[in-house]
């Protein structure tokens, strides 16, 4: 099924495998013209600022860029695979801890922050679906989250997580006293929470919106007759919304992942340039070896080593969910 | 189905996003890395050219750094016919914004620069030599020995910069705690062992505020609140060639642990590593710290009423102490502050030149060093702001003992790193890294040594 959904329509196949008459390849290649005039500037511009930046960024990473030679970018000594070889083998390299220490992180903020997006934004799509009063007003106060930057989520969490004066520690010891110590939540391990719970938050208006509209458009036939042969809430849950929603999981899946493995402005603001063993994140680690430390080699050779990752997800991905993309 | 590839398009589209990122990041130095600075061959007449208008970049010194200093240089335009454009360039891109300007050789004519920063620019190589200029606003002789060799590239010939305004770190304490701790602040923080018992009284008398606080690793300048500490106890953070890293010798090991022992011993409030300076700053200004280590800006902020950060305890009661002697009967301090750089492209060597030298007369250091709470750079001036009142004699002998690091333009790669270490150190006498022994200590300054010198290997070639 995929080859065929990937061949090219048959407007565009070869000229060769049409008949032979007169006036007809001409007529079709001028409109092929026309269908490529109109593409070309977003060609261009892809090629521009994606592809020939990209390329760039490939070639830097064999380069040996350090604080001598950074300003000579391109013409700057070659180094063949050493930055590669340093980050992934060079064991005695103090980059090469760096950077499984942040893999290792970006993993564990990924897979809960992914889950934790995706899970909410299920549950509070659920919980909305139902008929109930203010629906709307509801849905609306749910949405707010989403429309607040980054960087003010930030901005905000950071104060909300201080030990000593801030509301979640208030809440927590002064308040309800579920705890007796005020945990120190922006050093050490807890700081991959302080990070993983404000990147949910963000991200459930998001994840539930998508949902919502997903349980909207089912129909509700499928639910009654269940409901009349006996099955219960979890049982229709588990084999008509899931499998009806599985499209759905599948794109917020697939874009959730690559969204947090990128994600940057969070950890940035919230831990500073370098949010410690326990936080730091591959684009932090990556924008302060690059830009604070000059070594842009290192960085882009993380760089590409970090998308050849995503790529790689994303072919697993792929054949994971190859059915549930097309449209029946 | 082309939904399907649709979607796998846009996701290789992000996925392609952060290799993109770095080539674009360097770009701009790349483009014009190979431009001549032609510049700088320009009219090299005595007089100055009226009506050319110099780009000067500042940093947020003041509270309207850029109106400030615009009125500062006023009278330089009145005298020269020069106009002068002041430009403000944030703390957060200053370091970015320079580099580029000079790999790319499109910049203003002068800029402002961190003393840290100006080997690291230096060696970009998009800066004049001052030294031919330097004996005509008194070369060496008229700045303190720290302050001057912040002009310098360690191993070059060569004077890069002119000190602008100096700042050296010392100790901020509330006379009143002291007051009510029962201790002399004559003798309060004479030595390290003063300092702790001075720390522990307050603990034990004064439960309403923390004795003692200073920021973690997400401040610019934790580096400088721990190596006066090293300093004292007779380590230091490269060899005197500055070819290898001595900050896993046992006496820096000794100076690390003194600070991080205050954490431990509970006397240093563990929820400041939370915070960035300015934030630790602010506790002290509003009186939940009793004492701080801190620069002479916030004296300067005492008499702004329009402060409010500040809690009327806390205003009415700082004193001001030098840092407290080591175990070799010095008191070591760091010294800090900006010098000024002039770009290699100026257009206006000469008038650039001028303006420096204005900037560099001992009434207009005096000025704007008042206005920034900081101290002017060069010793005469230095001396009046100092002879003022006594908190302001603490921070002047300060300037003249402080001590900075070595010249060289790896050393903000290395304090990076040592940033890192020191951070990790302290998070984990904080309770909330590895397990807090002398091991944990040894193995993170060790990797900071190992860091360091790797970058000190870092060559051209």
């Amino acid at each position: 099924m995929a080859q065929t959904t990937l061949q090219p329509p048959p407007e565009a196949r070869p000229a060769r495998s049409l008949p032979l008459r007169a006036g007809r390849p001409r007529r079709r290649r001028r409109r092929n013209w026309f269908a490529y005039g109109l593409i070309a500037p977003a060609l261009a511009f892809m090629v521009l600022v994606h592809l020939i930046p990209t390329a760039g960024g490939v070639v830097l990473s064999f380069k040996r860029l350090n604080t001598f030679t950074f300003a000579r970018l391109f013409d700057a000594p070659w180094a063949g695979l050493e930055n590669y070889r340093g980050i992934l083998f060079d064991t005695a390299n103090p980059l090469h801890s760096g950077f499984f220490g942040a893999v290792q992180n970006t993993a564990v903020y990924t897979f809960w922050t992914v889950g934790g997006t995706l899970a909410g934004g299920l549950a509070i799509a659920l919980l909305l679906n139902r008929p109930m009063r203010g629906q709307r007003l509801v849905r609306t106060l749910m949405l707010a989250p989403w429309i607040v930057p980054s960087f003010v989520v930030a901005v905000l969490w950071q104060f909300m997580w201080q030990s000593d004066v801030g509301i979640i520690n208030k809440v927590l010891v002064d308040y309800t006293h579920l705890l007796s110590e005020r945990p120190i939540w922006l050093l050490g391990e807890n700081s991959m929470w302080a990070i993983v719970i404000p990147s949910i938050w963000r991200g459930l208006p998001f994840a539930m919106i998508f949902f919502l509209a997903g349980l909207q458009a089912m129909p509700p036939e499928l639910h009654e007759a269940a409901a009349i042969d006996g099955a219960g809430p979890l049982r229709r849950f588990r084999y008509i919304t899931l499998p009806l929603l599985r499209p759905l999981i599948a794109v917020q899946l697939l874009f959730c992942v690559i969204y947090a493995t990128y994600q940057f402005a969070i950890p940035y603001i919230m831990l500073g340039s370098n949010p410690g063993p326990d936080a730091d994140l591959m684009m932090t680690l990556i924008v302060r070896q690059s830009f604070s430390n000059n070594l842009f080699g290192f960085g882009a050779a993380a760089s590409v080593l970090l998308t050849l990752a995503m790529c790689v997800w994303v072919a697993v991905w792929y054949r994971a969910f190859k059915r549930d993309l097309e449209v029946k | 189905m082309p939904k399907r590839l649709a979607i796998v398009t846009s996701a290789i589209a992000l996925v392609l996003a952060p290799a993109a990122f770095v080539a674009c990041g360097g770009d701009d130095s790349s483009d014009s890395a190979a431009k001549p600075s032609g510049a700088s061959n320009a009219a090299q007449g005595e007089t100055l050219e009226k009506g050319v208008t110099l780009t000067l970049w500042t940093m947020p010194n003041s509270p309207q750094p850029k109106e400030d200093l615009q009125k500062m240089v006023a009278p330089f335009t009145a005298k020269t016919g020069v106009n002068v454009d002041v430009q403000e360039v944030g703390w957060d891109v200053q370091f970015d914004r320079i580099r580029n300007a000079a790999v790319a050789g499109e910049g203003p004519d002068i800029t402002q620069a961190g003393t840290t920063q100006v080997p690291f620019f230096a060696a970009l190589g998009g800066f004049q030599d001052l030294t031919d200029k330097v004996e005509e606003i008194g070369g060496k002789g008229a700045y303190a020995e720290g302050i001057w060799n912040t002009t310098q590239v360690q191993g070059q010939d060569g004077t890069w910069a002119i000190p602008w305004f100096t700042e050296a770190r010392s100790l901020y304490y509330r006379k009143d705690v002291l007051e009510k701790a029962g201790v002399d602040p004559a003798t309060a923080f004479k030595d390290l062992d003063s300092f702790k018992a001075t720390l522990q009284a307050i603990k034990d008398k004064v439960p309403d505020v923390q004795p003692f606080g200073a920021p973690g690793k997400k401040a610019y300048d934790l580096v400088h609140q721990v190596m006066p500490f090293v300093w004292d106890q007779g380590g230091a953070e490269l060899n005197a060639d500055a070819t290898q890293s001595t900050i896993n010798s046992p006496e820096s090991q000794a100076g690390v642990e003194f600070m991080a022992g205050l954490i431990t011993d509970g006397l240093f409030d563990k929820s400041q590593l939370e915070r960035d300076g300015t934030q630790v700053e602010n506790q002290f200004k509003g009186g939940r710290l009793a004492v701080w280590i801190g620069g002479p800006w916030v004296l300067g902020s005492i008499d702004r009423a329009e402060d409010d950060t500040w809690s009327d305890e806390a205003r009415e009661n700082v004193g001001v102490a030098p840092m407290p002697t080591g175990p070799s009967g010095k008191a070591y301090t760091f010294v800090g502050g900006s010098d000024l750089m002039v770009f290699k492209n100026s257009e206006h060597p000469n008038e650039a030149w001028a303006l420096v030298k204005f900037l560099s007369e001992d009434q207009t250091q005096v000025d704007y060093a008042k206005l920034l709470g900081m101290f002017p750079a060069r010793l005469d001036p230095q001396q009046q702001v100092g002879d003022s009142s006594e908190n302001h004699k603490a921070f002047f002998e300060a300037i003249q003992t402080g001590r900075t690091y070595a010249p060289i333009p790896q050393w903000g790669q290395i304090e990076n790193a040592y940033k890192t270490r020191f951070g990790n150190i302290l998070d984990s006498a904080a309770g909330v890294g590895k397990d807090y022994n002398a091991a944990t200590v040894k193995s993170q300054l060790d990797a900071a040594a190992k860091e360091a010198d790797g970058l000190l290997a870092q060559s051209a070639g």
